[in-house]
């Protein structure tokens, strides 16, 4: 074991590394991450906390991030290779996060309104929820799953101060991967961890449940739904988003083979993978959507951003005639005002 | 890295491996799997297990091979299924944990 160590971890996770340690974020562009909720007035302190994360409020950041990692793939860098990409970029003169933030500036923003919608069908189901604002950290899961151990564990600390000085006792999580980090890895490294949470699919489909509330949508559609691998096998969430469809009116619901769905569901190659490996994650998504289609669903349900965007710039790639909705906002659209 | 660490971690790696009953279930399961053996669980595993055990393979092909994981868990849970105590998706994790603090004993050395 004389072989040298050097330039073993792959670039795409040394540069998230960096972000969430020096900006408190995936993609390192620093902006107003609350400025969706500018017009909600949530209060900071609550009985239930809403945990945003970083995902939908960066999504639209991450595809530039993507697309600048790849590039520099191309321009002989090497994505998996090289260490320190982002002191690389700026010994020849470029910042790869200003690359991220303009490619971002010209597109639209899709997933932003996602978290709107969660707490407008939370507030139409008659729960109230706070939300940190400003302050709310980065959980840092990425790092976890990179093998960045020491990192995390400090971040993780860092993170639970933050919350215990704001009272927070409850928290109720949107992006799969946050949830399942802050519900079962944050207890491993944080001493005295006791805060509770929950998905919001498990207080959705919970209170559907309690006060017999039929949502509609306007036109009837036909629907198939992709479990997020974090949401399914990680905190083991699967029957409540199908209680979620089902209890839909003019939904009509197909699956793919039993082998492929629920606790089984494939996985859709976005995430991580993408950092390093990009062309092996096009490929992994294809392989799903392929899946999905087959259903003869005009429309794909998921409830992460991270399988939502990759499953819509699939389903482009394959110029299939499908769309890619995220649970939370279908079913905003589909709930009428209490 | 202390030498401790590394033992810890080379140790829980080999042994879960030892666990495997080589069923190859978790082939079947993995996303990424086209064909080559290394792009699969089991193949993951096997890699780190001979990296560690004898020293075989480049750290830049382990890389590569456990880096290509999606963490997508899909094979733990059928290994579970199939009553195995051997973790494939949390062992894939615990080599990545292991390729960082050789990058960092690496850096350690140099400066």
């Amino acid at each position: 074991m004389s072989e040298s160590a050097k330039n073993i971890i792959p670039a795409g996770h040394l540069h998230i590394m960096e972000n969430v340690l020096d900006k408190d974020n995936l993609t390192g562009v620093s902006e107003d991450r609350a400025l969706w909720a500018k017009d909600l007035s949530l209060p900071k302190e609550a009985e239930y906390t809403f945990f945003a994360g970083c995902g939908y409020q960066q999504m639209k950041y991450v595809e530039g991030m993507m697309g600048a990692l790849k590039s520099a793939g191309k321009m002989g860098l090497g994505v998996g290779k090289v260490v320190g990409i982002t002191k690389a970029f700026k010994k020849v003169g470029v910042n790869l996060t200003n690359i991220t933030a303009k490619i971002a500036a010209a597109k639209d923003d899709p997933y932003t309104p996602i978290l709107v919608s969660t707490i407008n069908v939370l507030r139409k189901l008659g729960i109230e929820v706070g939300y940190l604002h400003e302050n709310e950290p980065c959980c840092g899961s990425p790092m976890y799953y990179a093998g960045f151990e020491r990192e995390y564990a400090g971040h993780a600390n860092k993170n639970y101060a933050i919350f215990r000085s704001f009272g927070v006792k409850r928290l109720i999580g949107l992006v799969p991967g946050c949830t399942s980090a802050l519900k079962h890895v944050y207890p491993r490294f944080v001493e005295g961890y006791d805060l509770e949470v929950q998905h919001v699919l498990e207080v959705v489909a919970g209170k559907l449940k309690e006060t017999g509330y039929r949502p509609k949508v306007k036109k009837e559609v036909k629907v198939t739904y992709h479990d997020p691998c974090q949401l399914s096998r990680y905190l083991q969430i699967i029957d409540e988003p199908r209680e979620i469809i089902n209890s839909i009116e003019g939904v009509e619901f197909v699956e793919p083979d039993q082998e492929q769905c629920g606790k089984w569901s494939t996985c859709c190659g976005g995430g991580g993978l993408e950092a390093t490996h990009p062309e092996l994650s096009e490929r992994v998504g294809m392989r799903r959507v392929e899946q999905l289609l087959e259903t003869g669903a005009s429309v794909i349900l998921s409830n992460c951003p991270a399988c939502d965007m990759q499953l819509a710039k699939t389903l482009r790639k394959m110029d299939a005639d499908v769309r890619v909705i995220d649970l939370m906002k279908f079913l905003d659209e589909a709930l009428e005002p209490k | 890295m202390s030498d401790v660490d590394r033992a810890e971690l080379e140790k829980e790696i080999t042994e879960s491996v030892q666990r495997c009953w080589k069923c190859r279930m978790c082939v079947a399961m993995c996303p990424t799997y086209e064909g080559w053996f290394t792009q699969s669980t089991a193949g993951r595993l096997m890699a780190i297990n001979l990296y560690i055990k004898h020293g075989m393979g480049s750290l830049e092909d382990l890389s590569n091979i456990l880096y290509s994981c999606t963490t997508c868990r899909r094979c733990q849970d059928r290994c579970k299924e199939l009553s195995t105590d051997c973790r494939p998706a949390d062992t894939i994790l615990k080599a990545r944990q292991y390729l960082v603090r050789l990058e960092e004993a690496e850096r350690g050395k140099k400066s």
